[in-house]
């Protein structure tokens, strides 16, 4: 049987997902970027195939994308991430019913995506060169809060009173402010909740520069924090469409055009 | 207090071409000709004249007085009818643009920017000497605010009043009083009288470089184009600061290598390249940062709208009669009357520019660039948008300036742009297949 696999080399983590013939998911693989890109998305990669007990010579076809797409020289294309999530999003998104409009946060920048019907990118935006409102900024809080990143989803719903504030957009400036907060002696909770109010409206704001159509799906590393899905389901006033995999749409989009590729050039060759 | 240890350590003075400055344009020149193949040979000379300029920082002469242009609504035609020698002022350099966030407000417009900072350096590139009379049109806000700073630093300047309503009859004749009044002012400044034999001279001048360059911008029509529109924003940039019938000869010995190329079927790009319109803040040289990303990721430059190319050398004087006042008045009106700036109240001229543009170089989408902090073109991003979403002819709007610390996202948008050009092209094609 044929495979196909789609590798996101992203800012913070880097993504695997394998397809087979059909396009269904055989296997995805996530691990940290680290700072050896094409090495560390190498050993990604083998190990997704270890794990699947595939060999390299059944992946028939290879597209890279995110950051680190062109370092990955041994792929057979590469696409740019908005494109791949936006075939990843419409593939995933047929489950649900179909989706017309993907919010994606990474870990350093985050996108609003419209589609059409038939998955073409209509219209996109991206939030403009600093880490406001992205997984980075996430990052920063978690650690001035003494937690891990997986807790500030949990933590969200602890709070009592009304989210605070958090008004500065940029990511050190606000490292700041959570800081005044906590001097203040205000709690972990409500600081939190402020903070995913505070990325959900930066990002209803880009979403809505593109346009919101239809069901809204949210992908990326943050869709995993339910606190964050709650804050930009509230701003929205939508319901959000969260796939199983939320961190992998982007590899999953490329794995599937590697497919359709692939097969494209196949029916090209005469029989 | 001096001690054996402790000294005055000299300055150690660093030659121009040894500079972080002339590094800049050095990259920029260097990544536009050897990272694109199938360079024409006549770019050779622009190639060789930015690298003279920018990265040597050899001298540019010129004839009679200097009098330094910040906008393309000054009108040249009138200051070689003085015979002195117009020199656009409107710099790109990042470097620069730091040098004059020293003393500007840090949410000014690059371009403004750059432009003041490099008139507040020791170091002026592109050396062109001290200008006699800088003629400052009071068009954007920040250009306008630019005067008196221009003035502090020492320049003489002349601010040439520019209406912000088009289609009055009243802004028609006060911009003409305003031509008027600056001819009366290069009159003193030179000494000279304005004659008609003079600006008919003059006007030769220009119609010849506009000659050359509208044929230039015809060989564009092509498809697969057959020159990068990179190359032709260094001609156009050329043109800011080089003797006028040398670029013209230039221009024109550039035709004929593309006839030879139309004649022979020669593809520059890939047959399936998307043809990209370019506008919005003018692309100068060393900032061509978004032009180049768009044709690195295998999109082809074909058209612009923008002051910078374009606007500047498109447009012809249509003169009536040929004496000395109605000339003037022909001069202003061409000015005025085709500009599509964002400074004015309404726009309609130049979203009716735009679509024509799109439709006859068969463009399949559009580059909207707007400097941060140019607020016009900011703000009429709205209804070019809303202009081009009802033609269905998809546009990216990118907000940027000099700084190349975006090239990264820039680069990854404009890979999507394209990308989804493609795709609307091949569903298209299947469509009608």
């Amino acid at each position: 049987m044929n495979y196909f696999a789609g590798i996101d080399v992203g800012s913070t983590a880097i993504k695997v997902a394998v397809v087979n013939e059909t396009g269904d998911i055989a296997g995805v693989h996530v691990t940290a970027s680290g700072s050896l890109f094409h090495k560390n998305s190498l050993e990604a990669l083998n190990m997704l195939l270890s794990n699947l007990g595939l060999k390299r010579t059944d992946i028939r076809y290879l597209i890279a994308t995110g950051y680190g797409r062109k370092l990955f020289k041994e792929a057979d294309d590469s696409i740019s991430e908005i494109t791949a999530n936006a075939i990843g999003a419409f593939e995933a998104g047929k489950a649900f019913g179909g989706v017309r409009t993907i919010i994606n946060i990474g870990g350093q920048d985050s996108k609003a995506i419209q589609i059409d019907d038939t998955g073409n990118v209509v219209n996109f935006a991206m939030n403009d060169k600093c880490a406001a409102g992205t997984g980075r900024f996430l990052d920063v809080a978690a650690r001035n809060l003494d937690l891990d990143l997986e807790e500030l989803g949990e933590y969200h719903f602890k709070s009592e009173v009304a989210p605070l504030n958090i008004n500065s957009t940029c990511t050190v400036f606000a490292e700041s402010e959570i800081i005044g907060l906590l001097a203040n002696g205000h709690g972990k909770a409500e600081i939190i909740a402020g903070i995913h109010y505070s990325i959900a409206s930066r990002t209803v704001r880009l979403a809505k520069r593109v346009g919101i159509e239809d069901r809204v799906y949210f992908d990326g590393g943050p869709a995993l924090n339910k606190g964050l899905v709650a804050a930009l389901q509230d701003e929205l006033g939508r319901e959000l469409v969260i796939p199983e995999h939320p961190q992998t749409t982007t590899a999953f989009g490329a794995a599937i055009l590697a497919r359709n590729e692939f097969e494209a050039e196949q029916s090209l060759v005469p029989a | 207090m001096t001690n054996e240890t402790s000294k005055v350590i000299p300055i150690q003075p660093v030659s121009y071409s040894r500079s972080r400055q002339a590094g800049e344009s050095q990259d920029v020149l260097d990544h536009i000709i050897d990272d694109f193949q199938d360079n024409p040979e006549s770019m050779q000379y622009f190639y060789d004249l930015f690298r003279s300029v920018y990265c040597h920082g050899d001298e540019i002469k010129h004839e009679g007085m200097l009098v330094g242009t910040t906008c393309i609504q000054a009108p040249e035609e009138l200051i070689y009818a003085f015979g002195a020698t117009p020199m656009r002022l409107c710099n790109g350099s990042y470097h620069y643009d730091q040098k004059g966030a020293e003393f500007m407000p840090s949410k000014s417009c690059s371009l403004v920017k750059a432009t003041l900072g490099m008139l507040n350096s020791d170091n002026v590139i592109p050396k062109i000497g001290k200008p006699d009379m800088i003629v400052n049109p009071t068009t954007c806000d920040q250009k306008k605010k630019s005067s008196s700073m221009m003035g502090d630093m020492g320049y003489k300047v002349y601010d040439l009043e520019f209406p912000n309503v088009k289609e009055s009859e009243a802004s028609r004749q006060y911009w003409q009083r305003s031509v008027r009044q600056f001819a009366t002012e290069l009159r003193q400044l030179t000494g000279r009288k304005l004659t008609k034999k003079g600006l008919q001279a003059a006007f030769n001048k220009t119609g010849r470089a506009q000659a050359a360059f509208r044929k230039l911008h015809s060989y564009r029509l092509l498809s697969p184009s057959i020159i990068l529109g990179k190359d032709i924003f260094l001609v156009t940039n050329a043109y800011f600061f080089d003797d006028i019938t040398r670029w013209t000869e230039k221009v024109e010995a550039l035709n004929v290598e593309l006839e030879a190329r139309k004649q022979a079927g020669f593809k520059a790009v890939q047959s399936k390249a998307p043809r990209v319109l370019f506008t919005g803040s003018p692309p100068i040289f060393p900032n061509l940062k978004l032009p180049l990303l768009i044709e690195e990721a295998g999109g082809v430059v074909v058209a612009d709208e923008s002051c910078s190319a374009n606007r500047m050398l498109y447009d012809m004087t249509a003169v009536d009669e040929w004496m000395v006042n109605d000339m003037v008045d022909s001069l202003a009106d061409k000015y005025l009357k085709p500009c599509t700036c964002p400074i004015f109240t309404k726009n309609e001229d130049r979203k009716r520019r735009l679509l024509d543009l799109v439709k006859s170089f068969d463009a399949d989408g559009v580059v909207y660039q707007a400097f941060s902090g140019c607020q016009v073109y900011e703000m009429e991003y709205r209804s070019v948008a809303e202009a081009f979403n009802q033609a269905g002819i998809p546009m990216l709007y990118v907000e940027t300036d000099y700084s190349p610390d975006d090239k990264g996202q820039l680069s990854t948008r404009i890979e999507a742009f394209l990308e989804s050009m493609k795709n609307r092209k091949k569903q298209k094609q299947r469509a009608l297949g």
